[in-house]
C-alpha cells in the first residue's frame, strides 16, 4: 500500500500541509483542525512533521471501544468513523507516535484518512518533506528518514 | 482540497496567487471555479502547490468582489453602466491631455490582474496616448536586483539548484516567497549539496540550512566583498573564466583585500571565522554553486552596489551558466508589444529618469516615489491623470501620508481591482478586474525553459480582461490602431508568430512546452549582453553616470550615523505564508491562521521595552509613527536591536514609517528595510 | 475440538477473534448472561451522557458468531466441572469443553451501607443498569454519587452535562485514588466544582433513608444529610468468579493464570477482569479492571487455546478520561515510588499538568491534566515503558524526544 513518509531534513514548517489538512476537514485554516501536525524546535532547529502511519497491528484500531476504527479497503488507510467514535480518547493513548487528535467541537477523536488516496497535505507540501509512496510497510520509510534527525538531537 | 470528480470540467492553467506560476488543474461545476488542484505532470511544480495556490478559489469567487463598475460621487460610490465609465473615462483623459499636456497622464501596473502581458499592454496604452509615464512596483521590488546582476553579467540568471553542490539563499524565504523554488533547493540538498542561508531572520529556509549567517541589514556587500576576498586569498577561483570572460578583475581585486575576515566581522556582525569558513565552503563547492539574491537586499541606500558584490562572486567562482550554478536562460522569441522603438518618447522626460536614469535605462520604468512629488508639486511637470491596475500603492509603496495625499489630489484616478483596495477608495472611478482565472496569458519557467498558456476559464460580465480595457479606453481615445487584435487569443497568436509555438501546442502541453534545449556556457559562443560583451567586476556605464565603477560598499547609515533618538533598526516586508504582498488580507481563512499584524521582537529587546507578546508598542521614524502588537520571537530568529514587520495590513500600516526619500543613488529603491525607529510601549494593551 | 468461552465483553470477543485467527475448525460456543449482541462497557456513560445512540452500545452486528463460525448461548455459568472438563449452567445444560476461557469479567461491590439498596439505586457498570439509570437522566432530578472513581465520576459528568444536580461523595480526602496523583485529582476536582458539582470528600455515609415521596436522603457522619432522586453506587469492583469455587482452581486477588492466561486447571485459561496477570512493571502479578488489559490478554489466551505462540508482556495500568472539561490521563507507575525521579512540563499554563516518572532513566509511567494534546504524550510514552527504554536527549523537547526514541525501536513498538 502507499504511505505518507515524513522527512525532516526536508521539513521547513511552513504549515501548508497542516493548513491544506485543516481546510479539508473543515474548510478553515486552523491548525488544530489538521491531522498532520508539525513541530518546530527553535533551540536545535529541528523540524519535526507527524502523522499516521497506518500500521499493520493498529492498536489504535483494535482498542477502540466503540468500533469506531476500521482499516479502508481501498485505500488501506486507518480511519475513525465518526458517528460511532464516543470520544473516551482510548486510541490517543493506543497511539505510540501521537498521531491522533481529539476534536474539542465534536468531541471525538481524529485521524489521518489519507483523504481517499491523495493525501491533501502531500499535494500542498511545498518542501517535498512529505511523500506519498508505495512501500511495504511505513515504518521502514520512516525509520530510515528519522535515523538523521535522531543523529541532530 | 479533494479529488476531481467526474461532474466537473477540468482545466490545465499556471498559478498567479503569487508570481511562481505553478503548474494547476482547476474544476468548474455549474459555471463556477469549484476546486484547484497541484498539475502533477508539471515539470516546475511536479503537482505540489502551496494554500495560496488554492485560495485562487477564494479570489475568483470572493463576496466581496468589484462585480460593477464604481463612481465616485461625493463621499458616496454610485454603480454606473460599464461603457458609460469607458465614455466618461476616456472624455476625463482628454480633457487632462488638452488641459496639461499628454505626458500629464500615467498608468501603473499592478500584479493582482495579470502579469507580463499586462505589462506590455499598459506600456503600449500609455506610450499610444503620447506618455512615457509607465509606472509599477517593479521600481521598488525584484528591478535591483536584475540591474544589479545585469549590470555585472548583462541578465540575472536562474539557479539549477537540484544539480547544484552549495545553494546559497541571500535575503530571501522561498517557502513564503516563491513556494515551489523549495522543493527545488531541498532536492539538491538531499543529493549531498550545501545549504547556505544568510538573513536577517531565521527564515522557513533557514531551517533546513547547513549553514545560517544571520547578518545585520544591509550589510550584504561586505560580505560579498569578504568572500571574494577569501577565494582570491585561497586561490578557489576560476582562472579561465575571469581571463578569457571578464572585465576589471585586478582593479576589482585590488579593492576587496580591504575586506579582511576582521573588517567584515566588524560590518555584519559575522564572526572573522565564519567568513572564511564559508568562503571555502563555496570555493571548494565551485563551480556548482547557486546564489539566489533575494528582496531583502533591495531596500537599502547602498542596494545595487551590495547586489553588484554578490553578482561578481559568479565571475570568481566561474559558476554563471553552469550545470548547478546561475544558470542564463535563453528566452522564447516572442513578439514585443510595447512601443519604445516605435515610438520613443524619453524626450518627453519619464518621472524619475533625470534623477534615477539606471532604472530607466535598464527597464523604461518611472520611478513611483517621484510621482507622488510630481503630482504634488508638478515638478518637474503635472501629472494629472493615472490608470492604475491591480495596485495598491496606499499599503506598499513607503511614506503611505505621502502616497494618500499624492493619489487623492489627482484630477483623474481610475483603478481597476478585484477588491475595494486601500488605493481603490481614493480613486474617481474602480473598474472591476478580472483574475488570472478570466483571462489567458503567456508563462514562461526559464529554469525549464518551458513556456505554458493559461486559459480564460471563467468570465464576469462587467469585469473585463487586461486586453479588452485597454483596446475598449484606447478606441475611445482616438489610437484603436494600435489595439488591432480582436481579443486576447488573436494577441497570443501574434506574440507567438515569430516562433513555431502555437496555441494548440501550448494547450497540448499543460506539463509546459519546451521552447529550446537547455543549453550552458553560452558566454563562449557568444558575448555577454553588457557594454563591453565580457563579465563586468567594474562598470564604465555607471562611472559615466558618476556612479562608483566598482561595487563599494558604503555602510548603512545607522551604523555610520548612529541616532540615539532611534535605536532601533525596522526590517519590513518578511513573507507570511499566505499573504502575497498586500493581497490576501480580505480571505477569512487567512485571518483564522494569521490574524493580524506584529512586530518581530528579539526577547532581550522585549525585556528593555517591558512588553511582552499582545502588548501594543508604538514604533516611530523621522518619517512618522504607527501602532502595532508585539510578537516576542525566539532568540534565535532576529537580532537584538533588530525588528521585523510584515507589509500589507491596513491596520498596522508599516509604510506610514518608511523612507520614499531616502534612496539608492542608482536603482532609486527606497531604503525599507534598514529604517533607524524608536520603540515604546503603548499604556494600552490590544485587547482591552 | 471443543471451546467455550464464558463471557462477550471485551476479552471474551477479542479471545474469540484471536483463536479464530489461527483455529477455523473447531467448534466455539460463548456464554453469556447478558444477550446475545455484544455491547461495550466503556460506552456506557456516553450513553447517559446523550453522546451515541443506545444502538451504538453494540459494537457487533447480529450475524458476528455466524460470520465467526461460533454458537453464541444466554445462560448463566454456575459450576465449573474440571473433572468432567464441562461447565454447569443455571438451566441444567452442561457443557463440556477441551478448553474453556473465563472472560466473566467483574461486578461492582456495594459497601455496608444500611438502605444502600433498591429502587433508585444502581451501579453504573451494565447495560441493565444503565437502561435503570436512564429514565433518571432528566434535567433538575438528584443525583448523588457514591465513590469518586473512573465510572462513577463519568456517571457525574453525563449527569451534570444533563442538567441534573450532582453530588459525588468520597470517602477519601481526594478524589480517584487510584487513577490520579494528587496534583492531577486536585485539578480535576477545581473543575468538578467550577462545573457544578457538589464535591465532598472526607464523607462517611452512614445511612440511606427514604421517604414517602420517593426521595432517598443520605445521613453522614459528620451529621450533614442530603436528599436525592437516585444514587450511583461506584465503589469498586471485584471478579466475578463464584462458580469456581471449590475446583482447586488457584486464586487470589483474581484467578491466578501464567503468560499464556493459562490457568492451574488443564485446559483452562482466564482473561480481562477476572484474571490476575503478570504486571508491565515486572513487580507482582495485578487485576487490572481495563478495557486494554481485557482486549490484550483475551488476545493472547485466544491464541494460547489455538496453540499458538503468545506470551503476555504484562498488563500496564492506563486510564484516559475527558469529563468537566478537562483531559486527564495515567499510565503505569505514576506515582512517585521508592528510587524513583520525575520530570514535570514546566512550560505548561498552570492548569495543565504533565509528569513522567522515571526509574534510572526509563520512563514508568506518566501522567496528565488538562488539555487533550498531552495524551498523546502519554501515547508515545507506552512503547518506552513497556520496552523500559531510557529516555536520552534534551527534556525540554520532549515530543521531538519521544518520536526519536521511537525511531530507533518502533518496529517492535507498534504493537503494545
Amino acid at each position: 500500500m502507499r504511505f505518507i513518509t515524513m522527512d525532516v531534513t526536508k521539513c521547513v514548517v511552513c504549515r501548508n500541509c497542516e493548513y491544506a489538512c485543516s481546510f479539508q476537514q473543515t474548510g478553515d485554516f486552523r491548525r488544530e483542525d489538521s491531522n498532520i501536525r508539525v513541530e518546530y524546535y527553535d533551540d536545535v532547529k529541528i523540524c519535526l512533521p507527524l502523522t499516521c502511519m497506518h500500521c499493520d497491528d493498529s492498536w489504535c484500531l483494535e482498542i477502540c471501544p466503540a468500533s469506531a476504527i476500521t482499516r479502508n479497503v481501498k485505500t488501506g488507510a486507518i480511519e475513525i468513523n465518526s458517528e460511532r467514535c464516543a470520544g473516551c480518547k482510548m486510541c490517543i493513548l493506543a497511539c505510540p507516535f501521537g498521531n491522533i487528535h481529539f476534536d474539542k467541537i465534536n468531541m471525538v477523536s481524529r485521524k489521518c484518512n489519507l483523504c481517499e488516496g491523495e493525501p491533501n497535505c502531500v499535494s500542498f507540501c511545498i518542501s517535498g518533506a512529505l511523500q506519498y509512496t508505495e512501500s511495504k510497510n511505513s515504518y521502514q520509510n520512516n525509520r530510515q528518514i528519522f535515523q538523521r534527525f535522531i543523529e541532530n538531537l | 482540497m479533494a479529488g476531481s470528480s467526474e461532474k466537473k470540467e477540468h482545466y490545465t492553467s499556471m498559478c498567479r496567487m503569487c508570481d511562481n506560476r505553478c503548474g494547476i488543474n482547476v474544476y468548474v461545476e455549474n459555471g463556477c471555479i469549484v476546486e484547484i488542484t497541484g498539475l502533477k505532470e508539471h515539470k516546475w511544480n511536479h503537482g505540489r502547490l502551496c494554500v495560496k495556490g488554492r485560495l485562487g478559489v477564494d479570489l475568483v469567487n470572493a463576496p466581496d468582489r468589484i462585480l460593477k463598475p464604481l463612481k465616485r460621487v461625493g463621499s458616496e460610490w454610485e454603480e454606473i453602466d460599464l461603457d458609460q465609465a469607458y465614455d466618461e473615462i476616456a472624455e476625463r483623459i482628454k480633457k487632462v491631455q488638452a488641459t496639461w499636456g499628454n505626458r500629464a497622464m500615467g498608468v501603473w501596473k499592478g500584479e493582482a490582474l495579470g502579469f507580463l502581458t499586462q505589462e506590455q499592454l499598459s506600456r503600449r496604452f500609455i506610450h499610444a496616448i503620447g506618455s512615457p509615464n509607465y509606472f509599477s512596483n517593479d521600481s521598488q521590488c525584484f528591478v535591483s536586483r536584475w540591474i544589479g546582476y545585469a549590470l555585472v553579467t548583462g541578465d540575472w540568471a536562474t539557479q539549477d539548484f537540484i544539480n547544484s553542490d552549495c545553494a546559497v539563499i541571500w535575503g530571501s524565504n522561498p517557502p513564503y516567497s516563491q513556494p515551489n523554488l523549495t522543493q527545488s533547493i531541498l532536492k539538491g540538498r538531499k543529493k549531498g549539496g550545501k545549504l547556505i542561508v544568510i538573513d536577517v531572520r531565521l527564515s522557513a529556509i533557514a531551517r533546513q540550512a547547513d549553514e545560517f549567517i544571520q547578518i545585520l541589514p544591509g550589510t550584504d556587500g561586505a560580505l560579498a566583498l569578504g568572500f571574494a576576498r577569501q577565494l582570491i586569498e585561497d586561490d578557489t577561483i576560476c582562472h579561465t573564466f575571469i581571463e578569457k570572460y571578464t572585465l576589471g578583475y585586478e582593479t576589482y581585486a585590488r579593492y576587496v583585500k580591504e575586506f579582511t575576515p576582521e573588517r567584515v566581522e566588524k560590518e555584519t556582525g559575522i564572526p572573522a571565522a565564519k567568513v572564511v569558513q564559508l568562503a571555502r565552503l563555496i570555493g571548494a563547492c565551485r563551480p556548482r554553486v547557486c546564489i539566489y539574491a533575494g528582496n531583502g537586499l533591495e531596500h537599502h541606500e547602498n542596494g545595487i552596489n551590495n547586489i553588484r558584490a554578490i553578482a561578481c562572486l559568479d565571475g570568481l567562482l566561474g559558476n554563471l551558466d553552469e550545470v548547478g550554478g546561475n544558470f542564463t536562460a535563453e528566452k522564447p522569441n516572442l513578439r514585443n508589444i510595447s512601443l519604445y522603438e516605435e515610438k520613443p518618447l524619453r524626450h518627453l522626460g519619464p518621472i524619475g529618469a533625470d534623477k534615477f536614469p539606471v532604472l530607466y535605462d535598464f527597464r523604461q520604468e518611472c520611478h513611483t516615489m517621484s510621482v507622488m512629488d510630481t503630482i504634488l508639486n508638478e515638478t518637474p511637470y503635472p501629472l494629472k491623470g493615472m490608470i492604475l491596475g491591480g495596485a495598491n500603492p496606499a499599503l506598499t509603496n513607503p511614506n503611505t501620508r505621502k502616497v494618500i495625499k499624492a493619489l487623492k489630489s489627482l484630477d483623474l484616478f481610475v483603478v481597476r481591482e478585484i477588491f475595494m483596495t486601500e488605493t481603490a477608495e481614493l480613486a474617481d472611478y474602480v473598474l472591476p478586474g478580472a483574475t488570472y482565472l478570466e483571462q489567458s496569458e503567456l508563462h514562461v519557467h526559464p529554469i525549464h525553459q518551458i513556456i505554458g498558456l493559461s486559459p480564460e476559464i471563467v468570465t464576469f460580465p462587467d469585469c473585463d480582461n487586461e486586453y479588452i480595457f485597454w483596446k475598449k479606453l484606447a478606441s475611445r481615445l482616438g489610437v484603436e490602431d494600435y489595439f488591432p487584435w480582436e481579443n486576447k487569443d488573436a494577441l497570443n497568436k501574434w506574440l507567438l508568430k515569430d516562433t513555431e509555438i502555437t496555441v494548440e501546442k501550448l494547450f497540448n502541453h499543460p506539463e509546459g512546452y519546451e521552447y529550446k534545449p537547455r543549453r550552458f556556457h553560452k558566454y563562449r559562443e557568444k558575448e555577454l549582453p553588457t557594454p563591453s560583451g565580457k563579465f563586468e567586476f567594474v562598470s564604465s556605464y555607471l562611472k559615466k553616470y558618476g556612479y562608483p565603477y566598482l561595487p563599494e560598499y558604503i555602510p548603512p547609515t545607522y551604523m555610520n550615523e548612529p541616532d540615539p533618538d532611534y535605536p532601533y533598526i525596522l526590517v519590513t516586508g518578511a513573507r507570511k505564508v499566505f499573504y502575497t504582498h498586500g493581497r490576501n488580507r480580505n480571505f477569512k481563512r487567512c485571518r483564522t491562521a494569521i490574524p493580524g499584524p506584529d512586530i518581530e521582537i528579539h526577547p532581550i529587546d522585549a525585556e528593555k521595552l517591558e512588553v511582552k507578546t499582545g502588548d501594543v508598542v508604538t514604533v516611530t521614524s523621522t518619517v512618522g509613527s504607527m501602532d502595532i502588537p508585539v510578537k516576542v520571537v525566539h532568540s534565535s530568529n532576529i537580532l537584538p536591536g533588530v525588528t521585523q514587520i510584515t507589509h500589507g495590513w491596513k491596520e498596522s500600516n508599516v509604510n506610514l514609517i518608511t523612507h520614499d526619500d531616502r534612496n539608492d543613488p542608482i536603482s532609486g529603491f527606497p531604503l525599507m528595510k534598514s529604517v533607524e525607529v524608536k520603540i515604546e510601549r503603548k499604556a494600552v494593551n490590544v485587547n482591552n | 475440538m471443543q471451546v467455550v468461552i464464558i463471557g462477550n465483553s471485551a476479552a471474551g470477543l477479542s479471545g474469540l477473534e484471536a483463536f479464530r485467527k489461527k483455529d477455523q475448525s473447531s467448534s466455539v460456543t460463548i456464554v453469556t448472561r447478558e444477550g446475545e449482541v455484544p455491547y461495550s462497557k466503556v460506552l456506557l456513560p456516553y450513553y447517559l451522557l446523550g453522546k451515541i445512540p443506545y444502538a451504538n452500545l453494540f459494537t457487533r452486528d447480529k450475524n458476528y458468531y455466524a460470520r465467526l463460525n461460533a454458537k453464541c448461548i444466554t445462560g448463566n455459568v454456575v459450576k465449573l466441572l474440571p473433572e468432567q472438563q464441562a461447565v454447569l449452567l443455571e438451566s441444567g445444560t452442561l457443557l463440556p469443553y477441551d478448553k474453556l476461557l473465563i472472560a466473566t469479567g467483574s461486578s461492582p461491590v456495594k459497601p455496608p451501607i444500611p438502605g444502600l439498596s433498591g429502587k433508585g439505586i444502581y451501579h453504573l457498570w451494565t447495560l441493565a443498569d444503565v437502561e435503570n439509570l436512564a429514565p433518571y437522566y432528566n434535567k433538575g432530578k438528584r443525583v448523588v454519587v457514591l465513590g469518586s472513581g473512573f465510572v462513577s465520576l463519568q456517571g457525574a459528568w453525563a449527569a451534570l452535562s444533563r442538567g441534573l444536580d450532582v453530588s459525588v461523595i468520597e470517602l477519601m480526602d481526594r478524589i480517584m485514588p487510584r487513577v490520579l496523583d494528587d496534583h492531577a485529582a486536585a485539578l480535576l476536582a477545581t473543575r468538578m466544582i467550577k462545573s457544578g458539582v457538589d464535591l465532598r470528600i472526607n464523607t462517611f455515609t452512614r445511612e440511606i433513608e427514604r421517604t414517602g415521596d420517593e426521595k432517598l436522603v443520605l445521613h453522614f457522619k459528620n451529621g450533614k444529610s442530603l436528599t436525592s432522586d437516585f444514587i450511583i453506587v461506584g465503589t469498586g469492583v471485584r471478579p466475578n468468579i463464584e462458580f469456581t469455587a471449590g475446583t482447586g482452581l488457584k486464586i487470589d486477588a483474581g484467578i491466578v493464570v501464567n503468560k499464556q492466561m493459562e490457568t492451574t486447571l488443564p485446559g483452562v485459561y482466564a482473561a480481562g477482569d477476572v484474571a490476575q496477570v503478570p504486571s508491565a512493571s515486572g513487580g507482582d502479578p495485578v487485576v487490572h479492571a481495563l478495557w486494554p488489559t481485557a482486549i490484550e490478554t483475551g488476545s493472547i489466551a485466544g491464541t494460547a487455546m489455538a496453540s499458538g505462540n503468545s506470551r503476555y508482556r504484562g498488563s500496564l495500568n492506563m486510564n484516559v478520561t475527558q469529563m468537566f472539561d478537562i483531559t486527564v490521563a495515567s499510565m503505569g507507575e505514576f506515582m512517585d515510588i521508592e528510587g524513583s525521579e520525575s520530570w514535570t512540563d514546566e512550560n505548561l499554563p498552570e492548569d495543565q499538568y504533565l509528569k513522567i516518572v522515571l526509574k534510572d532513566g526509563v520512563p514508568i509511567g506518566a501522567i496528565c491534566a488538562g488539555g487533550s494534546e498531552l495524551i498523546s504524550t502519554l501515547g508515545m510514552l507506552r512503547p518506552l515503558i513497556r520496552e523500559k527504554v531510557q529516555l536520552q536527549g534534551n527534556p525540554g523537547m520532549l515530543k521531538a524526544l519521544l518520536a526519536s526514541n521511537i525511531a530507533q525501536h518502533q518496529q517492535t513498538f507498534i504493537k503494545q
